[in-house]
């Protein structure tokens, strides 16, 4: 069945280039970004969709769906038909749903059909804060606790995550800064609004390497191209290593139920896609680490990220809800 | 002289110019329609420039830019529905003229000071811009809040009937901008638990409905009167029109700039400070503001196309977005292999100078389409009402949804339109919703970020707003504007007038 | 304030703000109901607001929904007492000046389109609100109606659907295969 298909596929799009009626797609795909215009998201998703829409020969149409932290996207492709003509593409939000309170499904309620790339969390500080290093930093805020002022992207975003690894690690105490999305934190940083922001690579590094800011952790177990001699935080906190690796992704997924020759046709199509040169590139230059998987291999990937996660949100008491209730294993 | 000749490019590249003109000339258009925004299209360009090389594919986005902040105004004039939130001013003393057959003199004049404001952007952005981003970069959160309460004083300008009407606007349009799921703490703020509420209610579909729905709501009960015959003989305004209004020009041009290039605020808030501005220092106003005032279509359409090149500065310089579209534009400099940061002024500054040479382009594009083609715009208000009516409310539908996809933002427009026509009749000013649904995140964000930031200190709170010269410059700005609108000091001076007046006569 | 009051001297609709609609010293049909309206309003959205987080912090996210439904409401409570001492406006009715039959019927023609927007999809649910709107605003022919209409719904359909790829709800309509096969017979076309 899923190989005459598959030829049935192959046959038309060598035949006439263009569509055939029994074979998907027939029609156009609509791919719903979770995130606004213009955000690492959607740069990522515009980046990579075009080429997958060749691979599949056929047409992927874009739109961003905002709102309730990434969940309106998930809950409006939920609802539509389970054909593989709505695509989720996401970030890594809705892994916290559940315990968070703020939808009812998360990843493991949809199909993968690429976590097409995986960041790498890096603790950056205003140039002119009194610590180089982890070390450094998690001495300076035990002497003077709660005047390090760090910026913050809301319970379940990347920084709250990190700040509980680390607060697991350390007993430290910081004033913690509200803002939408680390952009916004990182201008601040610049402006001396903030001390420190823990934040993925690829949004500081053009910073970084203009001296704007200075990096003062790697959240990783080894060295990263992108930033040498920055030793990874399990050098100054071996204890670390329990969480990581760790970092935010991407993804393409489809609502459950969709039938497997389609699900096998995207992930192929993302597949290939992700392997073009340009996006590998731009990837590479934004400090992201291609990791385009599908299948168990995805589900292991997203099941570890959601447990770690999970369980650090909840021990760290901003969570509505234990992840047990979920059967989410403890790491 | 690399930098000259980085300059040039598009105009020595016959196919970059072809882009940037046809960039423009779709701009106006969409621009013109609410509900089809600049964002929209520059997004759908990312897609749709994948292929090409960098320069044609920002050419484009470019033109598209500048042609789409002065479309805004062209509904906004003949119409009374800004295309865009940053022509809400416009419609002020644009459709007035409009009523008078003068439409064709408010497009012109409207042109012209769009062209010149943008030339002012642009100039600040070539010759200023790292003086510029360090001065934006260097406003802290309490900065933030107290640009956002200097804007929601404009409250007292925006409501010419009565002042209590309009800080109910105010508040309740500060109060819809806080609906849905906050972004900083997830916590459900009049959602009154509907999941449908959690994602907010868009300030474009409030928009769409306050002004075109209720607009066409309003015209119902005119749909048989004939239309105002348009005269459209004299376009381009006369040069001594321009001279007189070019002190103010300047002035509202760089309240343009520099709200522009603070991240966080952009054209819409630069158009109704401007248009504040212009209410504030033109003594003798071509004709009352409201009723057809030119001085009321020069501030905000010079400071909106300001707001352009003042936009680009932050992210030309540090890669931070000084507004929506420039975000979308890092986002397709990523794309096409560029790295946008501070770097990409040392490594490529070429790249600086090709992106104002397009400006300059598009805005001399600008001028051009702006001036000519006015006929089939004023054709469109000569159409039967009966016609024009239900087309613009099918618009208004359409428009709503397409801001996110979404049949929720479509029932909230349709809600505001019904509202917003009683707010008509009785006397409701509708701008200040507007103004409190663009304030909102600014202000309830940052008076949060600067009070937590001050660990929930009151005290330390004011100190450092009396020990940062830029704070204090702020908040002097406040209390004067302030006090100049509470009927305490109209009295004062109106006293004071009165007793000149009798020393006079005695 | 009086002097400042620049209300349209021919109708009392409020084109703008600057000409805002309404009477100085005397209040329309209904003013008073809507101002009651929205005094009750606000008083619900201060209560809603006061359940975000009540008074727990200065940053906590309610403080500034409190401080503005405040505000609403104190200035709901003003207007409302002013409005009630004035004098109704002599030789308005509500149902002639400002809701007339027309007003409602193509309120509720809105309505029904919003409703119908999803089921249905937006082709059809546009057609069937704008030819009988042209028809009944009009009075002209159906054949006017018909052919403005379906003109002008297809030029809309076209610089949103395609132009701006814009995915209107589809509902009954297939468009998504439709605009393959257009897509299909163009790039057919081209190679």
């Amino acid at each position: 069945m899923k190989a005459s298909i598959l030829a049935l596929a192959v046959a038309a799009a060598a035949a006439t280039g263009a569509w055939a009626d029994d074979a998907y797609p027939s029609k156009e795909i609509q791919g719903i970004i979770q995130w606004g215009a213009g955000g690492s998201t959607d740069t990522v998703m515009r980046a990579v969709t075009p080429h997958a829409a060749k691979a599949l020969d056929g047409n992927i149409v874009m739109q961003n769906k905002t709102g309730g932290v990434g969940a309106i996207a998930m809950r409006y492709v939920q609802s539509q038909k389970a054909d593989g003509y709505t695509l989720l593409m996401g970030a890594e939000n809705p892994q916290m749903y559940k315990v968070l309170g703020l939808g009812t499904d998360d990843y493991s309620d949809m199909i993968p059909i690429s976590v097409l790339a995986r960041g790498v969390p890096i603790f950056v500080a205003n140039n002119d804060a009194p610590y180089d290093n982890m070390a450094e930093f998690v001495e300076y805020a035990k002497a003077n606790p709660g005047e390090v002022r760090v910026g913050s992207t809301g319970p379940g975003g990347l920084t709250s995550i990190v700040l509980a690894m680390l607060t697991s690690q350390a007993d430290v105490e910081f004033t913690r800064v509200p803002f939408d999305g680390d952009g916004p934190a990182l201008t601040a940083l610049q402006g001396g609004a903030l001390d420190v922001m823990p934040a993925v690579l690829g949004a500081a590094i053009e910073g970084v390497k203009a001296g704007r800011m200075k990096v003062i952790g790697l959240v990783d177990v080894e060295e990263n191209p992108l930033l040498p001699g920055v030793e990874p935080i399990t050098a100054a906190l071996p204890g670390m290593s329990d969480y990581l690796p760790w970092g935010p992704f991407f993804g393409v997924f489809v609502k459950k139920g969709t039938p497997d020759p389609v699900v096998a046709e995207l992930q192929a199509a993302y597949a290939e896609g992700a392997q073009n040169e340009d996006f590998r590139k731009l990837m590479a230059d934004r400090g992201f680490t291609i990791m385009a998987i599908a299948g168990d291999e995805a589900m292991e990937f997203l099941d570890g990220y959601r447990s770690v996660s999970s369980w650090l949100v909840y021990d760290a008491g901003f969570a509505k809800k234990s992840p047990e209730e979920f059967g989410i294993a403890r790491p | 002289m690399d930098a000259l000749l980085a300059f040039l490019t598009v105009f020595t590249h016959p196919e970059l110019l072809l882009l940037v003109g046809l960039g423009t000339f779709a701009g106006v258009y969409v621009g013109a329609i609410p509900g089809l925004s600049v964002t929209m299209a520059v997004s759908i360009l990312i897609s749709f420039t994948f292929s090409w090389d960098v320069l044609p594919a920002i050419s484009l986005m470019i033109g598209i830019y500048m042609g789409g902040v002065y479309g805004g105004s062209r509904t906004a004039i003949l119409l009374n529905i800004p295309g865009a939130p940053s022509a809400i001013a416009t419609a002020m003393d644009g459709y007035p003229m409009a009523q008078r057959g003068e439409a064709g003199q408010a497009i012109g004049v409207t042109t012209v000071m769009s062209f010149f404001g943008g030339l002012i952007g642009i100039a600040v952005l070539a010759l200023a811009a790292p003086a510029v981003s360090d001065f934006a970069l260097s406003f802290q959160p309490r900065d933030y809040m107290l640009l956002a309460i200097l804007g929601i004083l404009l409250v007292g300008s925006l409501s010419t009937g009565s002042l209590v009407k309009g800080i109910f606007s105010g508040s309740l349009g500060l109060a819809i901008g806080a609906v849905g799921l906050d972004p900083l703490t997830f916590t459900e703020r009049f959602t009154f638990g509907v999941p449908l509420l959690q994602g907010g209610i868009s300030f474009i579909a409030v928009m769409i409905g306050m002004f075109g729905v209720s607009e066409a709501l309003i015209q119902l009960q005119h749909v048989n009167s004939a239309a105002v015959r348009q005269k459209i003989d004299r376009i381009v305004p006369s040069w001594d029109t321009v001279k007189k209004h070019l002190p103010l020009s300047m002035q509202t041009s760089f309240i343009g700039v520099i709200i522009g290039a603070l991240p966080g605020t952009g054209g819409d808030i630069a158009a109704l400070m401007a248009y504040d501005h212009a209410k504030r220092v033109t003594k003798k106003p071509s004709r009352p503001f409201g009723k057809g005032a030119i001085e009321g279509l020069v501030a905000p359409e010079t400071a909106n196309n300001a707001a352009v090149g003042g936009a680009f500065i932050p992210m030309m310089t540090l890669g931070i977005p000084g507004d929506a579209v420039t975000a979308i534009m890092i986002g397709a400099l990523f794309i096409h292999g560029l790295n946008p940061g501070p770097m990409l002024m040392v490594t490529q500054p070429d790249m600086f100078w090709v992106i104002v040479g397009a400006l300059v382009t598009a805005n001399a594009f600008m001028l051009l389409f702006g001036l000519t083609g006015i006929r089939l715009f004023t054709k469109i208000v000569e159409l039967p009402r009966a016609v024009l009516i239900p087309l613009i409310m099918l618009l208004s539908i359409v428009g709503a949804y397409a801001v996110n996809n979404s049949v929720t933002d479509v029932y909230w427009m349709l809600g505001f339109g019904v509202f917003g026509y009683f707010m008509r009749h009785y006397g409701y000013p509708l701008g200040p919703v507007i103004l409190g649904v663009i304030l909102s995140r600014l202000l309830d964000d940052n008076w949060r970020r600067a009070i937590i930031s001050d660990r929930e200190d009151l005290g330390a709170f004011f100190h450092g707003i009396l020990t940062s010269p830029l704070s204090l410059v702020l908040t002097v700005a406040v209390v004067l504007i302030f006090l100049s609108q509470t009927p305490l000091w109209r009295a004062a001076i109106g006293r004071l007038g009165q007793r000149r007046h009798r020393h006079a006569a005695g | 304030m009086k002097a400042d009051f620049r209300g349209d001297a021919d109708h009392h609709d409020g084109t703008s703000d600057a000409t805002p609609g309404g009477y100085e010293d005397s209040r329309r049909p209904g003013e008073a109901g809507f101002a009651a309206l929205l005094a009750i309003g606000s008083g619900v959205l201060l209560w809603t607001a006061h359940g975000i987080s009540g008074f727990e912090a200065l940053s906590g996210p309610g403080s500034v929904p409190m401080a503005v439904t405040a505000a609403m409401l104190v200035s709901a409570l003003a207007i409302l007492a002013r409005t009630i001492r004035l004098p109704r406006v002599a030789g308005e009715t509500l149902r002639r000046d400002v809701l007339p039959g027309v007003v409602i019927v193509m309120a509720l023609a809105l309505a029904g389109f919003g409703l119908l927007l999803v089921p249905l999809g937006f082709v059809p649910a546009a057609f069937l609100f704008l030819v009988p709107a042209i028809r009944f605003l009009s009075g002209r022919g159906w054949g006017f109606s018909l052919a403005v209409g379906t003109g002008s719904l297809a030029a809309i359909w076209l610089i949103f659907r395609i132009v701006f790829t814009v995915l209107l709800p589809s509902g009954i309509l297939p468009e998504a295969e439709l605009v393959q096969a257009l897509r299909g017979l163009f790039s057919g076309g081209e190679q």
